[in-house]
């Protein structure tokens, strides 16, 4: 089988047709980015430090309120963005004057000033570098991490606007080329090595790709084992790529830009198990954590390819290949089919109510037990030529 | 003392040739008499005619008794009058705040609670507890030594501390606090100079209750009555700087120790007075007899009272540490921006004229924003609590 072989995209085009006609683009969130100038982002960190001064100058405490990110409750569902923040969302108070959350306090105001300072200098760092400048005050990597999205979230800015970037864990291959904002030139057309997710998403241009499709793979061993099988050779022109999980901030931007440069379909294969559909839905509908930033991360038009619970009957995948829920997932696919998002996608429903009724998950790999090689020349193929996602 | 013995069976022979202790009165009943006729009196008046005792030093004696009874029986107005040639000494002692202590095995003591200690002039008006929340221990049971008990002293001897750390800060949490003085005082006692009390700091571990030393000091004051003091030997501060802005609030712990003996065949008012003279007269050897068990006891609630004051101090060092990068981010911030609006609106916000008397003020005024953190109790005596200065139930965990 070859990608040359005719009709082998014709759903792909199908869909990619119906999407573009459908699906509405939203040219001014990257309107929006451009917009928040360098001196915007001072004067918002000023008035942070400035409302400090006035605190004191009352003896009164400084507090700083910061958006509430783990709160279901603070966001709502829109079918063309996904998961976004509310305007009125709920805040948590952090007081200067608690032992217990002043510490917090100090770990934020530090974290403005170093990001004022690189805004200012307009240079850049990423998260590790700040963790390690004062790994006393920080205790760990988590911490700065969380601060820089919350700061991002209390700031409103992108946190690649504030000039903090992160180390990219994701890994992209395939029908791909552009140049990094320092002019490199990236190309991913290397069958046999997929390259890391840029880190600096926001300064990608001249994207040149004749892709078909993107593919999001949920795991790394699985995209490893489409590069060894050379599934961009056989289904090619195609783009894969992986966020190695759970998928940091720079993947699911990667996976945006290809969206809204590229206008291809955005095909998910995932495990057949609640985590992975977990995963899938951060992809399309972004996550609670990161919903005040949706815009720029969401990519509704995804689909579903597979593993689909419905795969498994169809193909009878060996018995011993398939794994008992656990309670764990029970309750995950519970909440996943409790989400506002769900109600929307009907098929997806069936797929998971079907994965409830059976009580097994199982892996990509599983597919290895029908054959060595049926993941890359018999599923995925027949899946992308007869339309077989939902 | 000694020397009035004899004067003291004189008194009690006159007052109660045959009395016996009588049941203790219902308290509803007492409440009915009381709002019809008021509040309950006894006039003790005695004259002395022997000109042996040296007046003065007898009206200091009765006072500090009195002022011993008060601490522990604070519902009891005391009128005392003095009367010596042509002059008169007068004293009122009224508790202004008292509270309920409930010990084991004992009806309950109601105790002067007051604290003298006046707030720090930073303290808004209604905002400072004007007593203390006394904080009951564990009851230790005490042998009674062969010598006091061939003189007649049977039962069971037992002895209850009650701490008071003064003055209040609960309302204060992030405030820093330094013990300066212990007292040890017995609540139905007058203690004379004791070896036991002289010799307790070398056997009270210091270093478990993270005290550089402790020094006995024995004093005398007729307004707390008499018992031994001790004073807290203090950290040397390590940074001079700081010993100037953070100088912690001084409190003193009042160790009040109610021993209490029972003895079924005691029935008389008389073998009751005798019980008391003898456990007066071999108070020292009882002490000596259990000195581990009373050593442990002070040790534990001493121990708990610094646990209170050591979270203080790890709490003052989160803030301070805290206020460090606080205060140089801001400053740094302000420093390094462009923006004049910006700049002036912080400089003028603070009344000082540049960064660095910004920095001074913003910290003195950070410092004084969270050392006197205000979070109100209702069990704290605070001003408006003055009308109604009313017990409330001691806790077994109060600091």
């Amino acid at each position: 089988m070859g990608s040359c072989e005719a009709g082998l995209f014709t759903e792909i085009d199908k869909l990619r047709a119906e999407l573009v006609n459908n699906v509405e683009v939203m040219p001014g969130c990257q309107r929006d980015e451009e917009e928040i100038t360098y001196r915007e982002i001072l004067s918002r960190i000023e008035n942070v430090i400035l409302g400090i001064v006035t605190s004191l100058s009352k003896d009164e405490n400084p507090v700083l309120a910061l958006p509430n990110r783990s709160s279901w409750a603070n966001v709502s569902f829109d079918s063309a963005i996904g998961l976004q923040m509310n305007s009125g969302s709920s805040v948590t108070s952090i007081r200067s004057d608690s032992p217990s959350s002043v510490r917090k306090f100090a770990q934020i105001l530090k974290i403005f000033l170093v990001i004022y300072k690189l805004v200012q200098s307009n240079s850049y760092a990423t998260k590790r570098d700040i963790y390690y400048n004062n790994t006393q005050l920080f205790g760990s990597q988590k911490t700065v991490d969380s601060i820089v999205d919350d700061i991002s979230c209390m700031l409103k800015v992108p946190r690649r606007s504030l000039h903090v970037m992160a180390t990219s864990k994701g890994l992209i291959s395939g029908d791909l080329c552009y140049l990094e904002e320092d002019g490199t030139r990236v190309d991913c057309r290397s069958g046999s090595a997929a390259v890391a997710v840029s880190s600096n998403i926001g300064g990608i241009r001249n994207i040149v790709s004749s892709a078909k499709f993107v593919m999001i793979v949920e795991k790394d061993a699985t995209f490893q084992r489409l590069l060894d099988d050379d599934f961009c050779e056989k289904l090619s022109p195609c783009i894969i790529i992986t966020g190695k999980g759970v998928p940091d901030v720079n993947s699911r931007l990667m996976v945006r830009k290809l969206w809204d440069t590229l206008h291809i379909p955005i095909f998910a294969l995932v495990d057949a198990d609640p985590h992975g559909i977990e995963i899938m839905c951060i992809y399309k509908y972004g996550s609670v954590a990161m919903s005040f930033e949706a815009h720029n991360l969401t990519v509704p038009s995804v689909m579903w390819l597979g593993l689909l619970p419905s795969d498994l009957q169809r193909l009878r995948v060996p018995e011993d290949a398939l794994i008992p829920l656990t309670k764990r997932d029970e309750n995950k696919l519970s909440s996943l089919l409790k989400r506002p998002y769900l109600t929307s996608q009907p098929d997806w429903q069936k797929e998971m109510e079907l994965m409830q009724q059976t009580q097994v998950k199982a892996e990509i790999q599983s597919l290895a037990a029908i054959a060595p090689d049926f993941l890359t020349n018999i599923y995925l193929p027949n899946k992308l030529r007869y339309g077989g996602w939902v | 003392m000694e020397a009035l013995q004899p004067v003291l069976t004189d008194l009690k022979e006159s007052m109660f040739p045959c009395m016996w202790p009588s049941p203790q009165p219902d308290p509803e009943e007492l409440c009915a008499f009381t709002d019809l006729y008021g509040s309950l009196r006894l006039l003790l008046s005695f004259q002395m005619k022997d000109e042996r005792f040296n007046s003065t030093e007898l009206c200091a004696r009765i006072e500090a008794f009195l002022d011993t009874f008060s601490l522990a029986n604070a519902k009891i107005n005391i009128h005392l009058k003095f009367k010596l040639n042509q002059q008169t000494f007068q004293r009122d002692l009224r508790v202004k705040i008292k509270s309920t202590v409930v010990l084991a095995n004992q009806p309950s003591r109601i105790l002067d609670v007051t604290c003298s200690t006046q707030p720090p002039e930073c303290v808004k008006k209604g905002c400072w507890c004007q007593g203390g929340h006394p904080v009951i221990g564990g009851m230790v049971p005490l042998s009674i030594p062969p010598k006091a008990m061939d003189q007649g002293l049977f039962g069971e001897l037992s002895i209850q501390p009650v701490t008071l750390l003064s003055p209040c800060v609960l309302q204060y949490p992030n405030l820093a606090t330094q013990l300066t003085h212990i007292k040890i005082s017995f609540a139905n006692f007058i203690i004379s100079p004791s070896t036991f009390f002289q010799n307790l700091p070398a056997h009270l571990d210091c270093q478990e209750l993270g005290l550089h030393g402790l020094h006995c000091s024995s004093f005398k004051d007729h307004v707390h009555s008499s018992g031994m003091v001790y004073t807290v030997e203090q950290e040397p501060c390590k940074d001079p700087e700081q010993e100037s802005s953070l100088l912690p609030m001084q409190q003193s712990l009042r160790l009040y120790l109610f021993l209490q003996h029972s003895d079924p065949f005691n029935c008389h008012l008389s073998d009751l007075m005798a019980t008391e003279v003898l456990i007066e007269h071999y108070l020292e050897d009882i002490l000596n007899n259990n000195r581990q068990s009373v050593t442990k006891a002070l040790q534990t609630e001493l121990q708990n009272t610094l646990k209170a004051q050591n979270r203080r101090k790890k709490d003052q060092e989160k803030l301070r540490s805290a206020a460090e990068v606080i205060l140089s981010s801001s400053i740094s911030v302000v420093s390094c921006s462009s923006n004049v609006d910006f700049r002036t609106a912080c400089l003028n916000s603070m009344k000082v004229r540049d960064t660095h008397d910004l920095s001074a003020s913003l910290r003195e005024s950070l410092r004084r924003v969270t050392s006197w953190k205000f979070t109100p109790r209702d069990r704290c005596h605070s001003a408006q609590m003055e009308e109604h200065p009313e017990s409330d139930d001691a806790t077994r965990r109060e600091i």
